[in-house]
């Protein structure tokens, strides 16, 4: 592949001149709370790439704990914006908008749909949640198992078959707590598609109703106690997507649902062993989801935070997040080299259902741990 | 001997000028702790009392408190959290006594290794000490490994269980622990010990009548540090706990940051606060008391 | 305080206890094993882990060994910077603390004046409020004066974070100090600074020292406050540890950081060895 090469190339040589002009340089703060792979694609694909093109800029890769480390770094931004001081926060990679209470309220976010941004068009329309969150990639979850354990051809293909095999094999599958990480928490989210007639459009980002919306979500938490005393330890829940990842690493479970970009990561790194497979669901995928960047109104580098959102949707990224990191373009797969599709075909599906976030997620989350987990079935 | 005063008993007035003195030497930190934490602290205690009335006004109510404790996930959270506070202190205080008695009487240099041992958990942030026990009482961790290397079953991990951060703490929690015991047994000497021996009393008579009284205060003391250390702590039980219930740190920081309840979180923050308080003023109590005792009573 | 207590442990009276029951030092040999068994297990699981490649259940140890991680751990430039802020941070954080902190925790040990208990239980706040209640003030407080991603930042509020050990256990220390011994002094026509530097002072400060030990350690592991104020700028040790660890697949990492950190520690051990015997930090805490 010479123009990978080319670019591979390209990327280096910017490297060393951003280091050379470091000094100069705006530095430029983007945060990210993902996994390792994401803030690893960050600092090594996408800052090269980006600085090559605007050589004033040094983009500093900041790295948050998961789970709420970005969240700190929000509220202050919204002091920020009272006090009309600098939040020392230019971009975060990915975080719901509404996820901190009076950020949208106050105008704290960006309107990127009107911030003229060229490829905005080209976005994916399934893929836009709010005007503040610009989605730029995707990924799914799929289930992740031992080979040696399960054969390819005994590994079950829809949900009820799922629910069949976790319940005559007790103890080899676990999933994390849907707060702590997409995986987990996508997981929940087909249960609760299962039980309402595998149907993602009954669930909008604005028709979360208090008790009546409840009601959906129950349903799906039964399929969840249902199953709970089958899971790994009688009903345990990891804190996280790689902690997940570990017990399937050490054999201590033989299934668990995982985010593909993650699982073709950890076995190229040799995390997972070679004989571990991965299948989605055939009646209805598990949940994907879109991760969107916000930009606060306030950045002190808010030009350059909407060019580099622009960056993120240009052909040339779109294309390295399928190839290098294994996700899901944002923009609409017309708007990519048509061999790309072709040649990606079998690894990454057409469309992905998605569920909304906002008020859906806390009462997902919430939800889970008020009926779900202390269901323990120990004696 | 002269009175060694506490910091809560009352010595005689004494002249202005010796009276504006130590407030001058306690200003800085006073100052620093009352506008970065404790005045921004007593808001948010206030706002809690503070509850939506007609009209967009704001009432004072207990409603928060009444919803806190009328929740049973969030009672069961709260006693959960009280569990491993009884749990690992009761652990801590039966390896760590033991422990301090031997580090107490003992010289030589196995007691010097053996207190080493007993210090470096300090030096270990709790990431790290979630992070080996994983890998070393997880499945299919290091002692699964030894098991199943002497043909032996795997054993039922705690990973995921309350046991799980209750292991975690002990392990942080020894070297406080027995330093603080080693502080009581300070007042336990050894004329005091001799003197039981040789009225013929037993090694357990000497623990219960000799050791454990002169202790009481170092116990309190124990009890009110772990209190304030388990309330507050976020790594462990949030890595190695299971998903409920949980304690109150990660609670709060769910309600916090997922559930964007910032009301209920505060709440939450508060009675945890409440919690604290009660033992922390316990520890200046109990230090109070043992001096003026010591004060008094002179040698033992 | 009898000066009897402060007198050299007696070495024969718990050998003479436990021989009741056996021969040598067993106790002495059952809490060393246990100890090793249950301290240093995990980490020198960790520490094997550093230079696994590859380890799987049920190998007792790793299938393959190497040192890639440590390479690719210790050519980045960030974890080295890291530990430099890191410890400057914690130098700085000890040495203000000590300025401030031991003036008034000998007022608080030694003085009368108004409100003085009131005071001081009230340094109890600062540990025992949960920080996430008051993220907005202080970001505003620290955004205001300009010190938000400074390092003058986040060291006033890791400063904040060390009052409590700082003041509470000098306090004590200061007040059991034997106050015959001053007295003589004075008698002797010592001047009261003479008094303080030759007689309060020596005797206060094995104590001192382990609070110091347990504030320069404190503020080295010290996360929550480092990030709201450091970021994106000021990056410690903990802060790239806790990216390493929690957001990784690759634990190698982890371990790696690990075992980086346990030499600051272990050097720390060695001198609070030093000075942690007995009575020292004992003392301070009350009992």
């Amino acid at each position: 592949m010479n123009r990978r090469e080319f670019l591979v190339a390209g990327a280096i040589a910017g490297l060393a001149a951003s280091t050379r002009l470091a000094s100069a340089a705006v530095r430029f703060d983007m945060y990210t709370d993902s996994d390792a792979n994401i803030s690893d694609f960050w600092s090594n694909v996408i800052k090269p790439a980006f600085e090559a093109s605007n050589a004033d800029v040094d983009l500093n890769v900041v790295i948050a704990r998961t789970g709420g480390g970005t969240t700190t770094v929000v509220e202050r931004a919204l002091a920020a914006l009272a006090s009309k001081t600098d939040p020392q926060l230019d971009f975060i990679e990915e975080f719901d908008p509404l996820s901190v209470k009076g950020a949208v309220e106050a105008g704290l976010w960006t309107d990127l749909s009107k911030a003229g941004l060229q490829n905005y068009g080209k976005l994916n329309k399934d893929a836009i949640q709010t005007v503040w969150s610009l989605p730029y990639r995707g990924s799914q979850v799929l289930l992740a198992y031992d080979t040696t354990k399960l054969p390819k051809d005994k590994v079950p293909k829809t949900f009820a078959d799922l629910v069949a095999w976790i319940k005559a094999n007790p103890g080899e599958f676990i999933y994390n707590r849907p707060d702590k990480g997409g995986s987990g928490g996508n997981f929940v989210r087909r249960a609760i598609h299962e039980a309402n007639g595998r149907d993602p459009g009954v669930f909008k980002i604005d028709n979360y109703k208090k008790g009546e919306s409840d009601e959906l979500l129950a349903k799906g938490f039964a399929i969840l106690n249902d199953i709970a005393p089958s899971l790994y330890d009688k009903g345990s829940y990891t804190a996280g997507n790689s902690a997940s990842l570990q017990l399937l690493a050490q054999g201590a479970v033989t299934m668990i649902p995982l985010w593909s970009d993650m699982a073709l990561q950890a076995i190229a790194k040799g995390v997972l062993p070679e004989t571990t497979g991965l299948v989605q669901l055939s009646d209805l995928a598990l949940c994907g989801g879109f991760s969107a960047a916000v930009v606060p109104v306030n950045a002190a580098n808010h030009a350059v935070a909407v060019k580099l959102a622009d960056f993120l949707l240009s052909a040339d990224i779109q294309t390295k997040i399928i190839t290098d990191l294994g996700g899901f373009p944002a923009v609409n797969w017309s708007e990519l080299p048509a061999d790309l599709q072709a040649k990606y075909a079998d690894v990454i599906p057409a469309s992905i259902p998605t569920f909304p976030g906002g008020d859906w997620d806390a009462a997902i989350n919430d939800g889970w741990y008020r009926t779900v987990a202390p269901s323990l079935s120990r004696s | 001997m002269h009175e060694a005063a506490s910091p809560l008993s009352r010595t005689p007035a004494v002249s202005a000028r010796s009276r504006v003195l130590p407030l001058l030497l306690v200003a800085t930190p006073v100052l620093l702790a009352l506008w970065l934490v404790i005045w921004p602290a007593a808001e948010a205690v206030i706002l809690t009392f503070l509850v939506p009335g007609e009209g967009g006004t704001e009432v004072w109510s207990t409603a928060n408190y009444a919803r806190f404790f009328g929740d049973s996930y969030s009672v069961n959270n709260f006693t959960n959290t009280l569990w491993t506070t009884a749990v690992t202190t009761t652990i801590l205080l039966v390896i760590g006594l033991p422990l301090a008695i031997y580090l107490r009487f003992a010289k030589g240099q196995l007691p010097a290794t053996v207190q080493s041992l007993v210090m470096f958990p300090m030096f270990v942030p709790s990431i790290i000490v979630a992070y080996a026990f994983i890998r070393t009482l997880g499945p299919n961790g290091t002692v699964d490994i030894f098991l199943h290397a002497v043909g032996l079953p795997r054993m039922r991990t705690p990973y995921l269980t309350p046991w799980g951060p209750v292991i975690g703490l002990v392990w942080d929690g020894l070297p406080l622990t027995v330093l603080l015991l080693l502080s009581g047994l300070g007042n336990v000497t050894r004329p005091a010990v001799d003197a039981a021996r040789d009225v013929g009393a037993g090694w357990l008579a000497i623990l219960v009548y000799i050791i454990l009284p002169r202790m009481r205060s170092s116990l309190l003391v124990t009890l009110s540090f772990n209190v304030l250390g388990i309330f507050s702590s976020f790594t462990l039980p949030y890595l190695l706990g299971p998903a409920a219930p949980e304690m109150m740190g990660p609670f709060m920081q769910r309600t916090f940051g997922d559930l964007q309840d910032v009301g209920m979180a505060r709440t939450q923050a508060v009675i945890t606060f409440a919690v604290c308080l009660l033992f922390g003023a316990l520890y200046v109590w109990s230090i109070a008391k043992g001096r003026t005792k010591s004060a008094a009573g002179g040698k033992s | 305080m009898s000066l009897l207590s402060i007198s050299p442990p007696t070495p024969s009276l718990l050998t003479r206890l436990l021989r009741r029951t056996g021969g040598a030092d067993w106790f002495g040999l059952l809490a060393f094993i246990f100890l090793a068994s249950t301290i240093i297990l995990p980490l020198v699981v960790v520490g094997i882990w550093a230079f696994a490649e590859v380890w799987r259940y049920p190998a007792v140890l790793p299938q393959r060994f190497g040192l890639g991680f440590w390479g690719e751990m210790l050519a980045r430039r960030d974890v080295w910077a890291a530990l430099t802020t890191s410890l400057e941070l914690s130098f700085t954080v000890t040495a203000l603390s000590m300025l401030i902190c031991l003036p008034a925790a000998y007022a608080f040990g030694r003085m009368e004046f108004p409100f003085r208990n009131t005071l001081f239980l009230s340094f109890l706040t600062l540990r025992a409020f949960p920080k996430f209640g008051l993220l907005i003030v202080i970001a505003t407080i620290f955004l205001n004066l300009g010190l938000v991603g400074t390092f003058a930042g986040v060291v006033l509020i890791q400063l904040v974070d060390t009052l409590m050990y700082m003041v509470w256990i000098p306090a004590a220390a200061f007040q059991s100090v034997d106050r015959r011994l001053e007295e003589a002094a004075q008698d002797a026509g010592a001047t009261p600074l003479q008094v303080f530097w030759h007689v309060t002072l020596p005797q206060s400060l094995p104590t001192i020292a382990a609070a110091v030990i347990l504030t320069f350690v404190g503020t080295f592991y010290e996360t929550e406050g480092a990030w709201l104020i450091g970021a994106p700028t000021v990056t410690t040790m903990p802060i790239l540890m806790i990216s390493f660890i929690n957001n990784q697949l690759v634990i190698q990492y982890g371990a790696v950081l690990s075992l980086m950190l346990w030499v600051p520690s272990f050097v720390a051990l060695m001198f609070a060895r030093r000075v942690l015997g007995g009575d020292a930090i004992a003392r301070g805490l009350g009992g």
